[in-house]
């Protein structure tokens, strides 16, 4: 008894010797490889520490001629600092609503089945009962997929310049994020509540109203205001391509050479971007 | 298995009509390696009876009930519950999980609700959708709730949060949300797994009576020997999967016992009996 007892604990000690001898030889080839590829990479996109101390003194011209900011223009930047936080609000809102019913549609356990009373057997096989599951994840994917930027671009010249086509393109974004991220919740709930309720007889609406939705609305509205916080960030930038904000003025000031008045621009996005963050971290705190 | 006759318990409910009647019911998972959790069950329930499922974990307890109210489709075999076939068809079952209630081993309150609200959700299959979309209930529903509540004493917790209660107050709301549904079946799937003998007893008394006084009918999956002997009028001792016993829980003999949890065949399984 004993004898075949040690026998037994000194086998599986070297198998554990060989064991550990195949991971470092495996994390020796993978590590190898990495090292590999990333100093090719950095090759082939030029990343040069050289030219960046060569242009060192380029860097400090540019600098110099924004220093010091005129702080003046501050008064002149009121009205975009609180457009950009309108674009903000809005464009966080509608998301909000539009993402409530797609991240129901998102998700495997609220999705509607699609059951024809044909092939079923092949059908589920495919997993295409879960039509409107998969056709909702291909949107959301490309919402999230594509940049503020390029939707602001389109809006832009389908509603012209100004605010509203960063609304626009805020909006469809964040719908993309806020909605993948809530469906996922939602697949994740506790299923004995979900039985709970159907166990009452309430139908599939009700279970969700009075199962799932309880269990992710403080995921829910803890992510909005997150979003909300990535959104002003967004809508500081959203100007560039003519959709309102600050940088719209950020980018008139430079192109007209008035770097004293960028600076102050950049100045003024960097305070509203820090009180967001303050703020939404606070405001989620007592959320959680 | 040699399997006991069908015998009917204590005088009185013999003439009641039956409740639940579950003919050759078998249940296969899918899937890699089969398993058979219900071979060819049959039971009969009278209207007003607290019976009892005994059996070891894995015997297929949980699997029978959840048939019952179709939260598992079985293979074959038929289910009927107040004269009522349980079909898939969704109308059809939600009337008849309208009339089912059940409690579970984990509660299963929705937590962030409060009490209330958990009760009330019980009378949801009562109600269209349009009313459940602004989370309204009329106040007959919550007249019925309260009272539901007051029966297994919690109504001094009405407002709280579902969340903050303890295990057996909150098994004890769960009974309530089953109640509030006016069911004429309760089924109750390890109503005390979870909870510590004094709090069980108290849980399982609150059952007990519930079939008494309401005349609901109550199926209790147990595995603990002791709690059947103390409660049950009947015992239905089901193992791997098949009825090994139906009668009184007096009948429950150490041979039977040994059936049910099968004590010859796999040592060391027998620290709950």
């Amino acid at each position: 008894m004993t004898m075949t007892f040690e026998r037994d604990v000194a086998a599986t000690l070297q198998m554990e010797a060989a064991h550990r001898q195949r991971r470092f030889a495996k994390g020796l080839g993978w590590g190898g490889l990495t090292v590999a590829v990333l100093w090719f990479t950095a090759d082939q996109i030029g990343m040069n520490p050289l030219a960046l101390i060569k242009g060192a003194d380029h860097m400090w011209d540019f600098l110099t001629r924004m220093f010091p900011p005129d702080l003046s223009y501050i008064f002149f930047l009121g009205r975009a600092t609180v457009e950009t936080v309108q674009i903000a609000v809005w464009g966080t809102l509608l998301a909000v609503v539009f993402s409530i019913p797609l991240s129901l549609l998102a998700a495997r356990n609220t999705t509607p089945l699609v059951m024809l009373p044909w092939f079923t057997e092949t059908w589920q096989r495919l997993s295409l009962h879960l039509l409107v599951f998969h056709l909702t994840r291909l949107l959301l994917n490309m919402l999230r997929g594509i940049n503020e930027l390029i939707f602001a671009l389109i809006f832009v010249s389908a509603v012209g310049l100004g605010p509203f086509a960063g609304v626009l393109a805020i909006a469809l974004h964040a719908t993309g994020m806020l909605a993948k991220f809530c469906g996922e919740e939602i697949e994740g709930v506790d299923q004995g509540q979900i039985e709970a309720v159907q166990a009452t007889g309430a139908s599939k609406m009700q279970v969700i109203l009075f199962a799932v939705i309880p269990q992710v609305i403080p995921a829910f509205i803890s992510y909005s205001i997150f979003r909300f916080d990535v959104s002003i960030r967004s809508a500081t930038v959203l100007g560039l391509v003519g959709a309102g904000g600050l940088g719209f003025s950020l980018i008139k000031t430079m192109k007209l050479f008035k770097y004293y008045e960028t600076a102050t621009c950049i100045l003024v996005i960097f305070l509203l971007v820090a009180g967001a963050d303050w703020i939404c971290s606070k405001w989620r705190a007592k959320v959680i | 298995m040699n399997q006991e006759p069908p015998e009917t318990t204590t005088p009185g409910q013999e003439r009641n009509p039956t409740m639940v009647s579950v003919k050759d019911v078998s249940k296969t998972y899918a899937g890699a390696g089969a398993t058979e959790a219900l071979r060819n069950v049959s039971i009969e329930v009278r209207e007003g009876e607290f019976l009892v499922i005994l059996g070891p974990s894995g015997a297929g307890k949980s699997t029978l009930m959840r048939c019952i109210n179709r939260l598992v489709e079985p293979t074959s075999g038929s289910i009927i519950v107040d004269g009522r076939e349980v079909t898939s068809r969704r109308r059809e079952l939600r009337a008849v999980r309208r009339q089912v209630g059940m409690v579970f081993q984990q509660f299963n309150l929705v937590k962030r609700l409060s009490v209330l609200m958990n009760v009330l959700s019980g009378r949801l299959a009562y109600h269209t959708l349009w009313r459940s979309l602004i989370y309204s209930f009329n106040k007959e529903d919550k007249r019925i709730a309260i009272e539901c509540l007051a029966r297994v004493n919690m109504e001094h917790k009405t407002f709280q949060r579902a969340d903050t209660l303890s295990g057996g107050e909150q098994q004890r709301v769960a009974i309530a949300r089953a109640l509030a549904q006016q069911p004429k079946v309760i089924l109750a799937d390890e109503p005390v797994a979870s909870l510590d003998p004094k709090i069980a007893r108290q849980v399982l008394t609150y059952l007990k009576q519930i079939a008494g006084e309401l005349g609901i009918t109550v199926l209790c999956n147990l595995h603990q020997v002791e709690y059947a002997r103390e409660y049950a009028e009947r015992v239905v001792g089901l193992s791997r999967g098949a009825v090994v016993f139906d009668g009184p829980s007096g009948k429950l003999t150490d041979d039977i016992l040994q059936q049910i949890y099968y004590r010859d065949s796999e040592a060391g399984d027998d620290d709950d009996v």
